[in-house]
């Protein structure tokens, strides 16, 4: 029975399927909406789809020069991290699939692992677009990882644990939003560095450096890595709401917190330009861990006082 | 120095209707001096041939089978036209015209791009001759 | 040509190929970029990936073809080089184009330059990554746009000249239109102005980078609002008026920076000054004929013609033989009097600010083209005459392949 129950959850929801199904469609809201704010029209619902189906169709390029199994292999690595991350967060308003202490930090560190690998997928091929792509995720991971995982450990703090369960039936009651505003600010913001959306998106700048670490990628492993980024938006976005906007304890709450949580990311897509590798590290380093070490001040001070 | 100076555009974005136009679905109206395909009035034309010398493109031929008589044949390669309109302003006695009404030319074989201008008795002459 | 990429680790340094295709550039060109770590240390380009034989053809054409040949050597200041070449055929044969024509070949010519540096300002702002003006800024590109077609008949190529005048007239009706597309674009432009010097994240990736002294642009050789960004006072319809702009007159813009930013200012600030030139010409438009009778064959001579493209300084130099074909024209665009600015403004800066600064002299990789002869056996590149040109195609074309 636990295997046919672990089986499920793994395949089918809410990992799985279900979450491959909810990171094209998150995609796919996130494009529309930057589109309309853009003053166009956007793609169609399938095109997410379609371009999976498509990748996956074409043949997979293996360059010279590169380490033939890590080619393959890294992509597969990294969907497999954001899958996993997956079953510890409450998704789609129904309780984490798994849950143990300490799970807060797995999470996070399993997140991590997806941009890792695409750095490392960089890294791998002689080509030189792939290594200054390579280079700058790198970079812009070691940047902004710090002031991401105290804004995420601020609501930790405040319920008194590191499993994401117990942080979401405290959060249920009160939404930290108004009594930690800085920390979201830094959460949100740092997932836009986390997805290398703009404008965050140096890694991957199409203008300069053709498409980053995925430029040699084609086919299946492109499909893989895409996927992967679209299960990495959900999962995010699905923390934050849990953290800061009153948790989700059902799925219409759900809905409505990851796209109200969109609507904002994608606005911030359309209003700012790309930053230049070396600003947004010194962007993060001095006020995104000004900001949220300004909150975590407060809030030790406030719990000192209170 | 303001963060996100575009913020009132972008947000007011939401609110208005895309500016895509949806062709084939909707179709704007063309202007009147828009140069779609040529057309020929034989009515005036004396077989000058300055409509042919004129073209960059070497897109018209002017075949006379009897100048006194009045017989031209003309043949238009649609597929070379550039749609500048010279040969209609070359043109001494303002035969030609570019319709604003047809200008979707695509089409599946070639044999739609050759047109042939004038009595329908002088083409298939002038087809006669050259088979 | 150097299609293999050699791992060249040469002291930690490695090339960077921007080219031939490559999403920062519209047309092909090569440069190849020498980065320690993610700055420049070294930048190299090599052109003529889009040369055509233009100049070659137009000696197998007739005068009338060949405007419409020259009018495709670019596809954004197709109105320019007609226009030059009209002038250029014009004084040849020693005729003078009726004062209506002229006016209207100067507002054409208004109206492209305004295109043209919307469509520049679109492609810049997407290569420093603001998408959002990129999109704005191309909507309301649009209008001007709709404004060429309801004038000439197309949106671009207008093929609103011919020799001795111009195809085209303007009612009444037109010119309310246009000045009502005009309207709408001098509050857009306005909001760009501001928008380019106060958003603070646009301001990061334009404020500072690519300057460019007065001294350096002089001996460079820069050109157009390239130059003028620098303080550079060169503007062919001010110091040579041709045409109509003997009677209207412009304004230069200048600007004392010499970086980015000041580049994007003053193609806003000259899109601002186009707009008030039209509704000028519009206002006064001379009476008369449109077009002159032209003879077919051109009086035997040579001349030099200058216009002012809209980016920068665009020579014309015609020589006719007496036939109804031209003996030689040759065209000096200027994008190429701007691009050694870029190789020597790279230098020192970062990686992700090389695009930024190709796209800031608003380069037309269309309008260069040269051709390079590489020698395999002995290593030199040169630049080849005329005469060696022709002796080497005989020698091909006579079996000697080497």
């Amino acid at each position: 029975m636990e295997i046919i129950r672990n089986l499920f959850v793994l395949l089918i929801f809410p990992g799985g399927l279900f979450l491959l199904a909810a990171g094209m469609f998150y995609e796919w809201v996130d494009r529309k909406l930057l589109s309309q704010y853009q003053n166009r029209i956007g793609p169609r619902w399938f095109q997410p789809l379609a371009d999976a189906v498509k990748l996956l169709a074409n043949e997979e390029v293996i360059p010279e020069g590169s380490n033939p199994t890590l080619f393959i292999v890294l992509p597969v690595v990294a969907l497999a991290g954001g899958i996993t991350a997956a079953l510890y967060v409450p998704m789609a308003g129904f309780p984490p699939a798994f849950s143990f202490a300490g799970d807060l930090i797995v999470t996070i560190y399993l997140l991590s692992l997806l941009t890792l690998c695409m750095g490392l997928a960089g890294a791998n091929t002689m080509n030189r677009f792939s290594l200054v792509g390579a280079t700058r995720t790198l970079t812009q991971l070691f940047s902004y990882e710090a002031p991401f995982l105290l804004a995420l450990l601020g609501p930790a703090l405040a319920a008194g644990s590191w499993q994401i369960s117990e942080i979401s039936a405290y959060t249920t009651q009160r939404w930290l939003l108004f009594t930690q505003p800085l920390g979201f600010i830094v959460a949100l913001i740092g997932l836009m560095g986390k997805l290398e959306l703009p404008p965050f998106d140096a890694p991957e700048a199409e203008t300069e450096i053709v498409a980053g670490a995925l430029t040699e990628y084609s086919g299946r492993g492109l499909a893989l890595f895409r996927l992967g980024k679209g299960v990495e938006m959900v999962v995010g976005l699905t923390l934050i709401a849990v953290f800061y906007l009153g948790g989700v304890s059902n799925p219409l709450y759900f809905l409505l917190k990851t796209l109200a949580l969109l609507l904002v990311v994608a606005g911030l897509q359309a209003l700012l330009a790309r930053l230049r590798i070396d600003q947004t590290v010194g962007l993060w380093w001095r006020y995104g861990v000004l900001l949220v070490l300004v909150q975590w001040l407060f809030m030790i001070g406030g719990r000192m006082v209170l | 120095m303001k963060i996100g100076a575009m913020f009132t555009d972008v947000v007011s974005s939401l609110f208005k209707k895309p500016v895509t136009e949806k062709y084939p679905h909707e179709r704007y109206e063309v202007p009147k001096r828009f140069r779609g395909r040529l057309d020929w009035n034989a009515e005036n034309c004396t077989g000058c041939g300055i409509c042919a010398m004129d073209c960059p493109a070497n897109a018209i031929e002017m075949i006379v089978i009897d100048k006194k008589e009045k017989r031209f044949v003309l043949q238009y390669h649609i597929d070379r036209c550039t749609f500048c309109a010279q040969c209609v302003h070359s043109c001494n006695h303002g035969c030609l015209v570019m319709r604003a009404d047809d200008w979707e030319l695509a089409a599946l074989n070639r044999k739609f791009y050759t047109k042939w201008f004038g009595e329908l008795s002088d083409v298939e002459y002038v087809l006669a001759e050259s088979a | 040509m150097g299609a293999k990429m050699q791992t060249n680790k040469t002291d930690g340094k490695f090339t960077v190929p921007i080219g031939p295709q490559h999403p920062a550039l519209k047309e092909p060109a090569f440069f190849s970029i020498n980065v320690d770590g993610e700055i420049v240390t070294n930048a190299y380009v090599r052109l003529g990936y889009a040369h055509r034989g233009i100049e070659k053809a137009a000696e197998d054409r007739n005068w009338v073809q060949t405007l419409y040949l020259l009018e495709r050597i670019c596809g954004i200041c197709s109105h320019i080089h007609s226009t030059a070449y009209c002038l250029g055929v014009e004084k040849l044969a020693g005729m003078e184009v009726p004062p209506r024509a002229q006016a209207i070949r100067v507002l054409v010519a208004e109206l492209e330059r305004i295109h043209s540096h919307l469509l520049w300002l679109g492609v810049a702002s997407h290569e420093a990554g603001f998408d959002t003006l990129f999109m704005y800024s191309w909507r309301d590109r649009e209008t001007i746009m709709d404004i060429l077609e309801g004038l000439t008949g197309n949106r671009v190529n207008y093929s609103a000249n011919l020799l001795g005048g111009v195809k085209y007239d303007i009612d009444s009706a037109q010119a309310d239109s246009i000045r009502q597309g005009l309207e709408f674009l001098q509050e857009r432009l306005n909001y760009y102005l501001g928008i380019v010097t106060s958003d603070a994240l646009f301001l990061k990736r334009t404020r500072g980078i690519g300057r460019m002294t007065r001294n350096q642009a002089e001996v460079l050789g820069a050109v157009g609002p390239t130059a003028r960004a620098s303080n550079v006072a060169r503007d062919i319809r001010i110091e040579a008026p041709y045409s109509a702009y003997e009677h209207f007159h412009v304004s230069i813009i200048l600007e004392t920076n010499g970086d980015l930013e000041a580049r994007f200012v003053v193609r806003i600030k000259e899109m601002l000054e186009s707009c008030r030139l039209i509704n000028e010409i519009l206002d006064s438009l001379p009476e008369g004929e449109l077009v002159m009778r032209m003879k077919r064959r051109i009086n035997p001579g040579e001349t030099v013609v200058r216009v002012e493209a809209p980016r920068g300084e665009l020579f014309y130099f015609i020589k006719s033989n007496g036939t109804d074909k031209p003996e030689r024209i040759k065209v000096r665009t200027p994008t190429i009097c701007n691009m050694s600015s870029v190789v020597k403004l790279a230098i020192g800066s970062q990686l992700a600010d090389v695009p930024v600064i190709l796209a800031g002299i608003d380069p037309c990789f269309s309008c260069n083209d040269r051709s390079v002869h590489i020698d395999h056996r002995s290593s030199k590149t040169c630049r080849w005459t005329w005469e060696e040109l022709r002796k080497y195609g005989i020698r091909y074309y006579n079996g000697d392949h080497s």
